[in-house]
């Protein structure tokens, strides 16, 4: 018996099982080769793969393939390449042909494929078709299969007996009901046989299918013969580069030689010095000696498509890549090495990411997928059930009512993921401090049980964001494909199925701070300021240095983080080199060598911890930032191989990298006792390389970015109303509008408030102020938006009847525009209740209108009442409820009356209390979980007054008492000890109160 | 219109007053009405002290409790307060025919219109009423007299959460003027929003504009919004009402459940019961409706013809299924099912067209009269159907 139809998770919210433990499974049933036939996709291939060979299973490549409307299956089963080359069409055509018929589309694409089904109907049409076919009898023989067996012999075609699995263990079958019941949106109780397999849908060992199909012998003997010629074992690897097209008949090479000396030249001007024209050379040549000559051009025709890019990633190392605007970081001015690269020791393929303005991003990605029609996708994510989502969707099957999961679920930590868990669940959630007291009475236990299984069972695909292939052969010979629901083409592989098959892919991503950076300098030419973008050199102004060095970077692009910012505030460092270690540096589980980084900065002693280190890590103070660093340490240390040296550095950043990484340390302690390295030294370096596992930059990466935020950071240095005004414009940003607008008012801008004859869609600034723009006031839709500055550009609005006549907003929308103030210049007597009746004159007379004809006939008759007079406090809150912030004040100005009571220091007078106890008041802006070396969970969190920003540690006994009434936008009283470190304050908080009668302006916030 | 009186009686956070009836332990102390264990936890009802701890209706429990920690939580319990508001009623029957009480939620309003020359001046019947109430009852309920409803009903808001107020005829309109629009019944959140774009805060404010002025801000809002801040209410007291007749059944899930087994077990339970309580006085149910209130709280009804009616299980049994299936569209657990039988008849002697039919009905019929003959003899639960137990 061999299993040739067995199903995986992959075959979404069926099977239950990885490829895996699939062949885990299987070899200990004893069988030798194995099929993995997922219905309509090849999601599973390379894992599946990689099991077989773990496992020592003879792997047999295949799918199941379903007809869209009449349901109808089939297995083909991949024989060799031409058939793998068929199946990948078969599937792609699955998916992107509107009127896919499974009879008709089989025999088009039949060679190389030997077909399974159940169906006597599509047996007899592709065996007159002469498509290689036989009859599938899962399971266990039964009456269909008897009638079937008929038309078999009658057509004298083999009957073959298939596990027909869906599950690897009898006992999965809950699991696999429990998929089928979230699928259908259905209870358990209400599950049909159609919509869930049978019970015996398991991978049994091979005897049982020997004793269920003992009446039928050859059946099973079929299966052994098919499987003989299915010596397919896995598409072949190497390296795929995306095509040059050229008409003028000139090679790759030499064009690329031609614009790499021409950008050098428009780079360092015309002379090029030795160094360049060196290092010129040297890159071309590995280039072309590794084939990718085309891929540097096709990466520049991308990058040629916006005027504002950056190049990140190890590309950024590249002279070639900077001459021909790939990547804006001078690599010998910064020491950048082109090895990290691209070597000829290097089969994988290299990485080159570049980030376009987030706006213009999904036009490029169109361009090209237009411009190579066919041979271009995106790569896809394969989104798994994780905690919170399998908790949710569990519990909804079981008949629990949205509060009551949510009772869980939002407590659960925000990026809790699978990697966080281990197979106790259920005791794992009751340590979380947020889920204290809850004591998980029935049916939780039980949810939390099946949960558990769930999580990480693939449930759809996703975009990836940004990563493209491209092809010299259509695609779809590579790959299966499908169309994503927002219409693009995409790969059925992740980026690692990806780059196994050695589909070299490019990363378009989208970057907010590109898109404010262009916003800030347009507004600057706007108002007539000349700014000169080719020559700019933001690293070298002094006064953009002091900005970086005092961590006032909000709003700067990577460095806007607290951490970052008071990382920046304790190191005092402003310069370029320095950022690019800080950028690197910032890691989540790199915290005690961060402190021990500013320590040796400011001068404290240190010893390399071995001199055979000394020379790698000269330039970072003996401290292990960048990357390449675990590299370079791996062959320093332990006399790795450069390629092995990479291939550690690689499985770091994987996700499933224990087993591999205990090898790599094997030979690491190995490596380096040879050197005579000691135990603790060599424990001591293990442990610093173990901190960049899943998250860290390569120095040209940082590099990159570095470049990016010091120039976010010039503008808001030289130009900050029309910097803040492009941060909050653009969106996105670490911190909230309401945050940005304070901090914009700390740096002496003035807000303007929004108003009809001056505000744009996005905010504008100018010198000392900036003025709100239509996108920050709530509820206005897109279009109204759009009509208020077109109608303008016509004339300007003289009344509010006049704007309501020319624009036609909507009754809320209009509210809010009266709420926010933006007819207060065209109207400054009026009160806005006035304002407001006006407006319901109007839609009284709009609603008349049928009937009388008479436009103002209402108004007429009408008087206006005497309204009593406007409170400012109520008015306030109406604006504040239509903004997001007050325009002229800081919010907590309003209580000032409640805390003249108690003794509040303010935030910007704090560095005068270290040491000390104090009391401030202050609104949330934004906060951050991180765990204790034992694992308890404690927060940062930012506070802001009037005066200024507080950092705050919160220390997990105080963050188990007051993480749940701690709310973003509310006022509360801190209490706690002022403490300082290197020059930066922060406060370390003990106790918190609510400010008393905050709830009002609480639900509006 | 002539002059009228109408009395308000309001017992306080009736739901707490009528747990501290049962246990006199919670008196003084914060209670929080809100069900327990997993499912709708949002606080229904609470005392005083909770309320001045900032608790209120429908919050969740968990932030009632941040509010108000030292809080005793009690799960609802609506059956006992039916029974408490039926004691209430009993105290005001006496005194008028029209007496009206919309919900279980302790407000009463009585119609003491022209009884003053057999009971006397209405307040005096308020205030015997009150008496009857607290001796029989231990409530301490807040009353009020006043020419319509809605001021009745201000008027003991105004006194809560003890006490009382007498309003003449013609003293709606000075009574209301400076008080809160908020106070008001009948005036919904949306309006309050909108009044305070307008700075309107008091009703006096609001009573100053016109009709028409009222009208554009308002629209078909307007008219009852004039009336309300005016203290204009023409509205009936209406007495408790004669219904149709009808046989009822209910069950309770005690774990809510959305499993098809469960829900249909429980529901041929209640086929059962509403069967034998329509046999008994030998009536048949012309219509089924099945009410399903799942665990959030939402609640439906859908209903089937019986042609013709029945009182046999087995058929009633077939027809609430249909009925449960077309309001069982969700897989929210369901807490509780409620069969309804009404257009009673006496059962028809027309006879099934195929004497196939006729040959079952008339077996069915044997079957639940051999069972109705068991259960009168032996108790009800001396024989069940397999599918109930």
């Amino acid at each position: 018996m061999i299993p040739l139809t067995v199903r995986s998770y992959y075959s979404l919210m069926w099977g239950t099982c990885s490829p895996e433990k699939i062949c885990a499974v299987a070899k200990q049933r004893g069988y030798a080769q194995l099929a993995l036939t997922d219905t309509d996709n090849l999601y599973g291939l390379w894992p599946f793969l990689k099991s077989c060979e773990r496992e020592n299973i003879t792997p047999i490549v295949g799918a199941e393939l379903t007809d869209p409307v009449s349901e109808y299956r089939a297995v083909c089963l991949v024989e060799n390449a031409q058939g793998y080359a068929n199946l990948c069409r078969l599937i792609t055509r699955r998916h992107s042909d509107k009127g896919f018929d499974l009879k008709s589309a089989v025999p088009d694409h039949a060679r190389g494929l030997t077909v399974l089904t159940q169906n006597p109907e599509l047996l007899s049409e592709w065996y007159e078709a002469g498509v290689t076919t036989a009859a599938a009898v899962p399971r266990r023989p039964n009456g269909t299969a008897f009638k079937l067996r008929k038309v078999c012999k009658h057509l004298g075609v083999r009957v073959v007996a298939t596990p027909g699995s869906f599950f690897p263990d009898p006992d999965d079958l809950k699991v696999h009901r429990m998929l089928r019941a979230i699928d259908r949106n259905t209870s358990l109780s209400r599950l049909t046989p159609k919509h869930a397999a049978p019970s015996d849908a398991w991978l049994a060992p091979a005897w049982e299918y020997a004793e269920r199909f003992a009446v039928w012998p050859d059946a099973i003997r079929a299966g052994r013969e098919i499987a003989e010629r299915l010596t397919f074992t896995g598409p072949c690897s190497g390296l795929v580069l995306p095509p040059w097209g050229n008409s003028q008949g000139q090679s790759p090479k030499h064009l690329l030689r031609d614009a790499a000396y021409k950008g050098a030249r428009k780079r360092y001007g015309d002379d090029l010095s030795e160094t360049v024209v060196d290092r010129m050379e040297h890159e071309l040549r590995i280039i072309e000696k590794m084939g990718f000559s085309s891929y540097f051009l096709v990466v520049q025709d991308i990058v040629s498509r916006s005027p504002r890019i950056c190049g990140r990633g190890s590309g950024a190392a590249s002279l070639v890549a900077y001459s021909l605007g790939i990547t804006n970081v001078c690599p010998i001015k910064y020491n950048l090495y082109f090895e990290r690269f691209l070597n000829p020791g290097r089969s994988d393929p290299p990485d080159m990411d570049i980030d376009f303005a987030w706006d213009e991003r999904d036009e490029i990605i169109d361009s090209v997928l237009k411009q190579y029609n066919g041979h271009a996708g995106l790569v896809c994510n394969h989104v798994a059930f994780q905690p919170r989502m399998a908790i949710r969707e569990v519990a909804k099957v079981l008949g629990l009512t949205d509060p009551e999961i949510g009772r869980v679920t939002q407590r659960l930590p925000w990026f809790w993921r699978e990697v966080h868990m281990n197979d106790d669940l259920l005791s794992q959630l009751k340590q979380l401090p947020k889920l204290g007291q809850f004591d998980f009475p029935e049916p939780w236990q039980q949810i939390i049980h099946t949960a558990r299984h769930i999580i990480g069972i693939p449930r759809h695909l996703s975009v990836h964001p940004g990563g493209m292939v491209i092809t010299p052969d259509p695609l779809y010979t590579y790959v299966p494909m499908e169309i994503a629901p927002k219409g693009v083409p995409i790969i059925q592989w992740e980026k690692d199925g990806a780059e196994h098959r050695g589909l070299v892919k490019i990363d378009l991503l989208g970057n907010r701070s590109l898109g404010v950076i262009r916003d800030a300098i347009a507004n600057l030419k706007d108002n007539g300021t000349d700014f000169d973008e080719d020559h700019w050199e933001p690293e070298d102004d002094a006064a953009t240095q002091a900005t970086v060095a005092g961590g006032n970077t909000m709003g700067c692009f990577y460095i806007e983080s607290p951490a970052m910012r008071l990382l920046q505030k304790k190191t005092k460092m402003g310069d370029f080199e320095h950022l690019v270690i800080h950028s690197s540096i910032i890691r989540p589980a790199a915290n005690e060598f961060i402190r021990e980084y500013i320590r040796r900065l400011h001068g404290g002693k240190w010893e390399p911890i071995h001199p055979l280190l000394a020379d790698v890590l000269e330039e970072t103070y003996g401290i292990m930032v960048y990357q390449e660093d675990v590299a370079k340490t791996a062959v320093a240390l332990a006399g790795f191989s450069h390629a092995d040296a990479d291939g550690l550095r690689k499985i770091m950043s994987k996700k499933d990298k224990a087993r591999k990484l205990g090898h790599y340390k094997e030979r690491f302690i190995a490596g380096a006792r040879e050197r005579g390295v000691t135990h603790e030294q060599i424990h001591a370096v293990w442990d610093m390389m173990m901190s960049f596992s899943g998250y860290s930059f390569c120095k040209p990466h940082s590099a990159s970015y570095a470049r990016v935020s010091f120039q976010a950071a010039y503008l808001k240095t030289h130009y900050p109303a029309r910097f803040m005004a492009a941060v909050i414009s653009n969106q996105g940003g670490f911190y909230s509008t309401f945050a940005y607008v304070s901090e914009a008012r700390r740096l002496g801008v003035e807000i303007l408030p929004p108003d009809v004859n001056k505000s744009d869609i996005r905010w504008k600034g100018r010198a000392g102020a900036m003025r709100v723009g239509w996108l920050s006031v709530k509820g206005l839709s897109t279009s109204t938006r759009t009509r208020i500055v077109a109608q303008r550009k016509t004339k300007p609005y003289h009344d509010i009847m006049d704007f309501l006549e020319r624009v036609q907003p909507h009754d809320p929308e209009a509210r809010s525009l009266i709420h926010a103030g933006a007819f207060d210049l065209l109207h400054p007597k009026e009160s806005r209740a006035s304002l407001l009746w006006e407006l319901a004159c109007r839609q009284k007379s709009r609603s008349a209108r049928s009937g009388s004809g008479d436009l103002f006939n209402v108004r007429r008759v009408v008087p206006k009442p005497s309204f009593p007079p406007e409170n400012q406090t109520e008015r306030l809150r109406h604006e504040f409820s239509a903004l997001g912030f007050l325009c002229d004040r800081h919010p907590m100005v309003l209580y000032a009356d409640t805390l003249k009571k108690q003794k509040i220091v303010k935030a910007g007078d704090l560095p005068r209390f270290i040491g000390r106890h104090v009391c401030i008041a202050g609104l949330l802006i934004t906060g951050k979980v991180v765990h204790t070396k034992h694992g308890e969970p404690m927060e940062f969190l930012t506070f802001e007054d009037e005066t200024g920003l507080v950092e705050t540690t919160f220390f997990p006994k105080a963050y188990g008492r007051f993480c749940a009434i701690l709310e973003r936008n509310r006022p509360f009283i801190l209490y706690g000890k002022v403490e300082e470190d290197f020059g930066a304050v922060t406060m370390t908080v003990e106790r918190v109160d609510s400010l008393p009668n905050s709830n009002k302006w609480q639900t509006r916030l | 219109m002539r002059e009228r009186s109408i009395i308000h009686i309001n017992v306080a956070d009736f739901a707490v007053a009528v747990e501290r009836l049962v246990d006199s332990r919670l008196r003084g102390r914060p209670v929080i009405i809100a069900p327990g264990g997993a499912a709708r936890a949002a606080v229904y009802d609470m005392s005083e002290e909770s309320y001045q701890s900032g608790v209120r209706k429908g919050m969740t429990l968990g932030r009632a409790l941040g509010r108000c920690r030292d809080a005793v939580v009690l799960p609802p319990r609506p059956a006992r307060y039916e029974r408490a508001m039926t004691r209430l009623v009993k105290h005001a029957l006496p005194f008028s025919p029209l007496i009206e009480m919309t919900d279980h939620n302790g407000h009463l309003f009585v119609d003491a219109t022209r009884t003053g020359r057999l009971f006397g001046p209405p307040p005096d019947v308020a205030w015997r009423i009150r008496k009857a109430v607290r001796t029989d009852m231990g409530f301490d309920p807040i009353w009020s007299v006043a020419p319509n409803k809605l001021i009745a009903k201000v008027a003991t808001r105004m006194v809560k959460p003890a006490g009382e107020y007498v309003i003449g005829a013609g003293e709606e309109q000075d009574f209301l003027k400076p008080l809160p629009v908020h106070l008001i019944p009948g005036i919904e959140a949306e309006d309050l929003k909108r009044f305070g774009e307008f700075n309107l805060t008091r009703a006096g404010h609001v009573a100053h504009l016109s009709m028409e002025q009222l009208n554009i801000m308002f629209g078909s809002r307007s008219d009852s919004l004039y009336h309300a801040v005016r203290g204009i209410d023409s509205s009936p007291v209406l007495p408790v009402g004669q219904k149709p007749p009808v046989v009822v059944a209910d069950h309770e899930f005690a774990n809510d459940t959305n499993q098809v087994a469960v829900v249909q077990g429980a529901l041929y339970g209640l086929a059962e019961r509403v069967g034998a309580d329509l046999r008994k006085p030998r009536l048949t149910a012309g219509r089924i409706k099945v009410l399903l209130d799942y665990s959030d709280g939402r609640r439906i009804t859908r209903q089937a013809v019986a042609h013709p009616a029945t009182a046999n299980d087995v058929r009633l049994f077939v027809l609430a299924k249909r009925a449960l299936e077309r309001a069982w569209t969700r897989r929210v657990g369901i807490r509780h099912l409620r069969l309804i039988c009404d257009r009673l008849t006496y059962p028809p002697a027309q006879m099934a067209l195929f004497a196939e039919d006729e040959k079952e009905n008339k077996m069915s019929d044997t079957l639940i009269f051999a069972l109705d003959t068991i259960r009168r003899r032996f108790g009800f639960n001396a024989i069940r159907v397999g599918r109930t137990l």
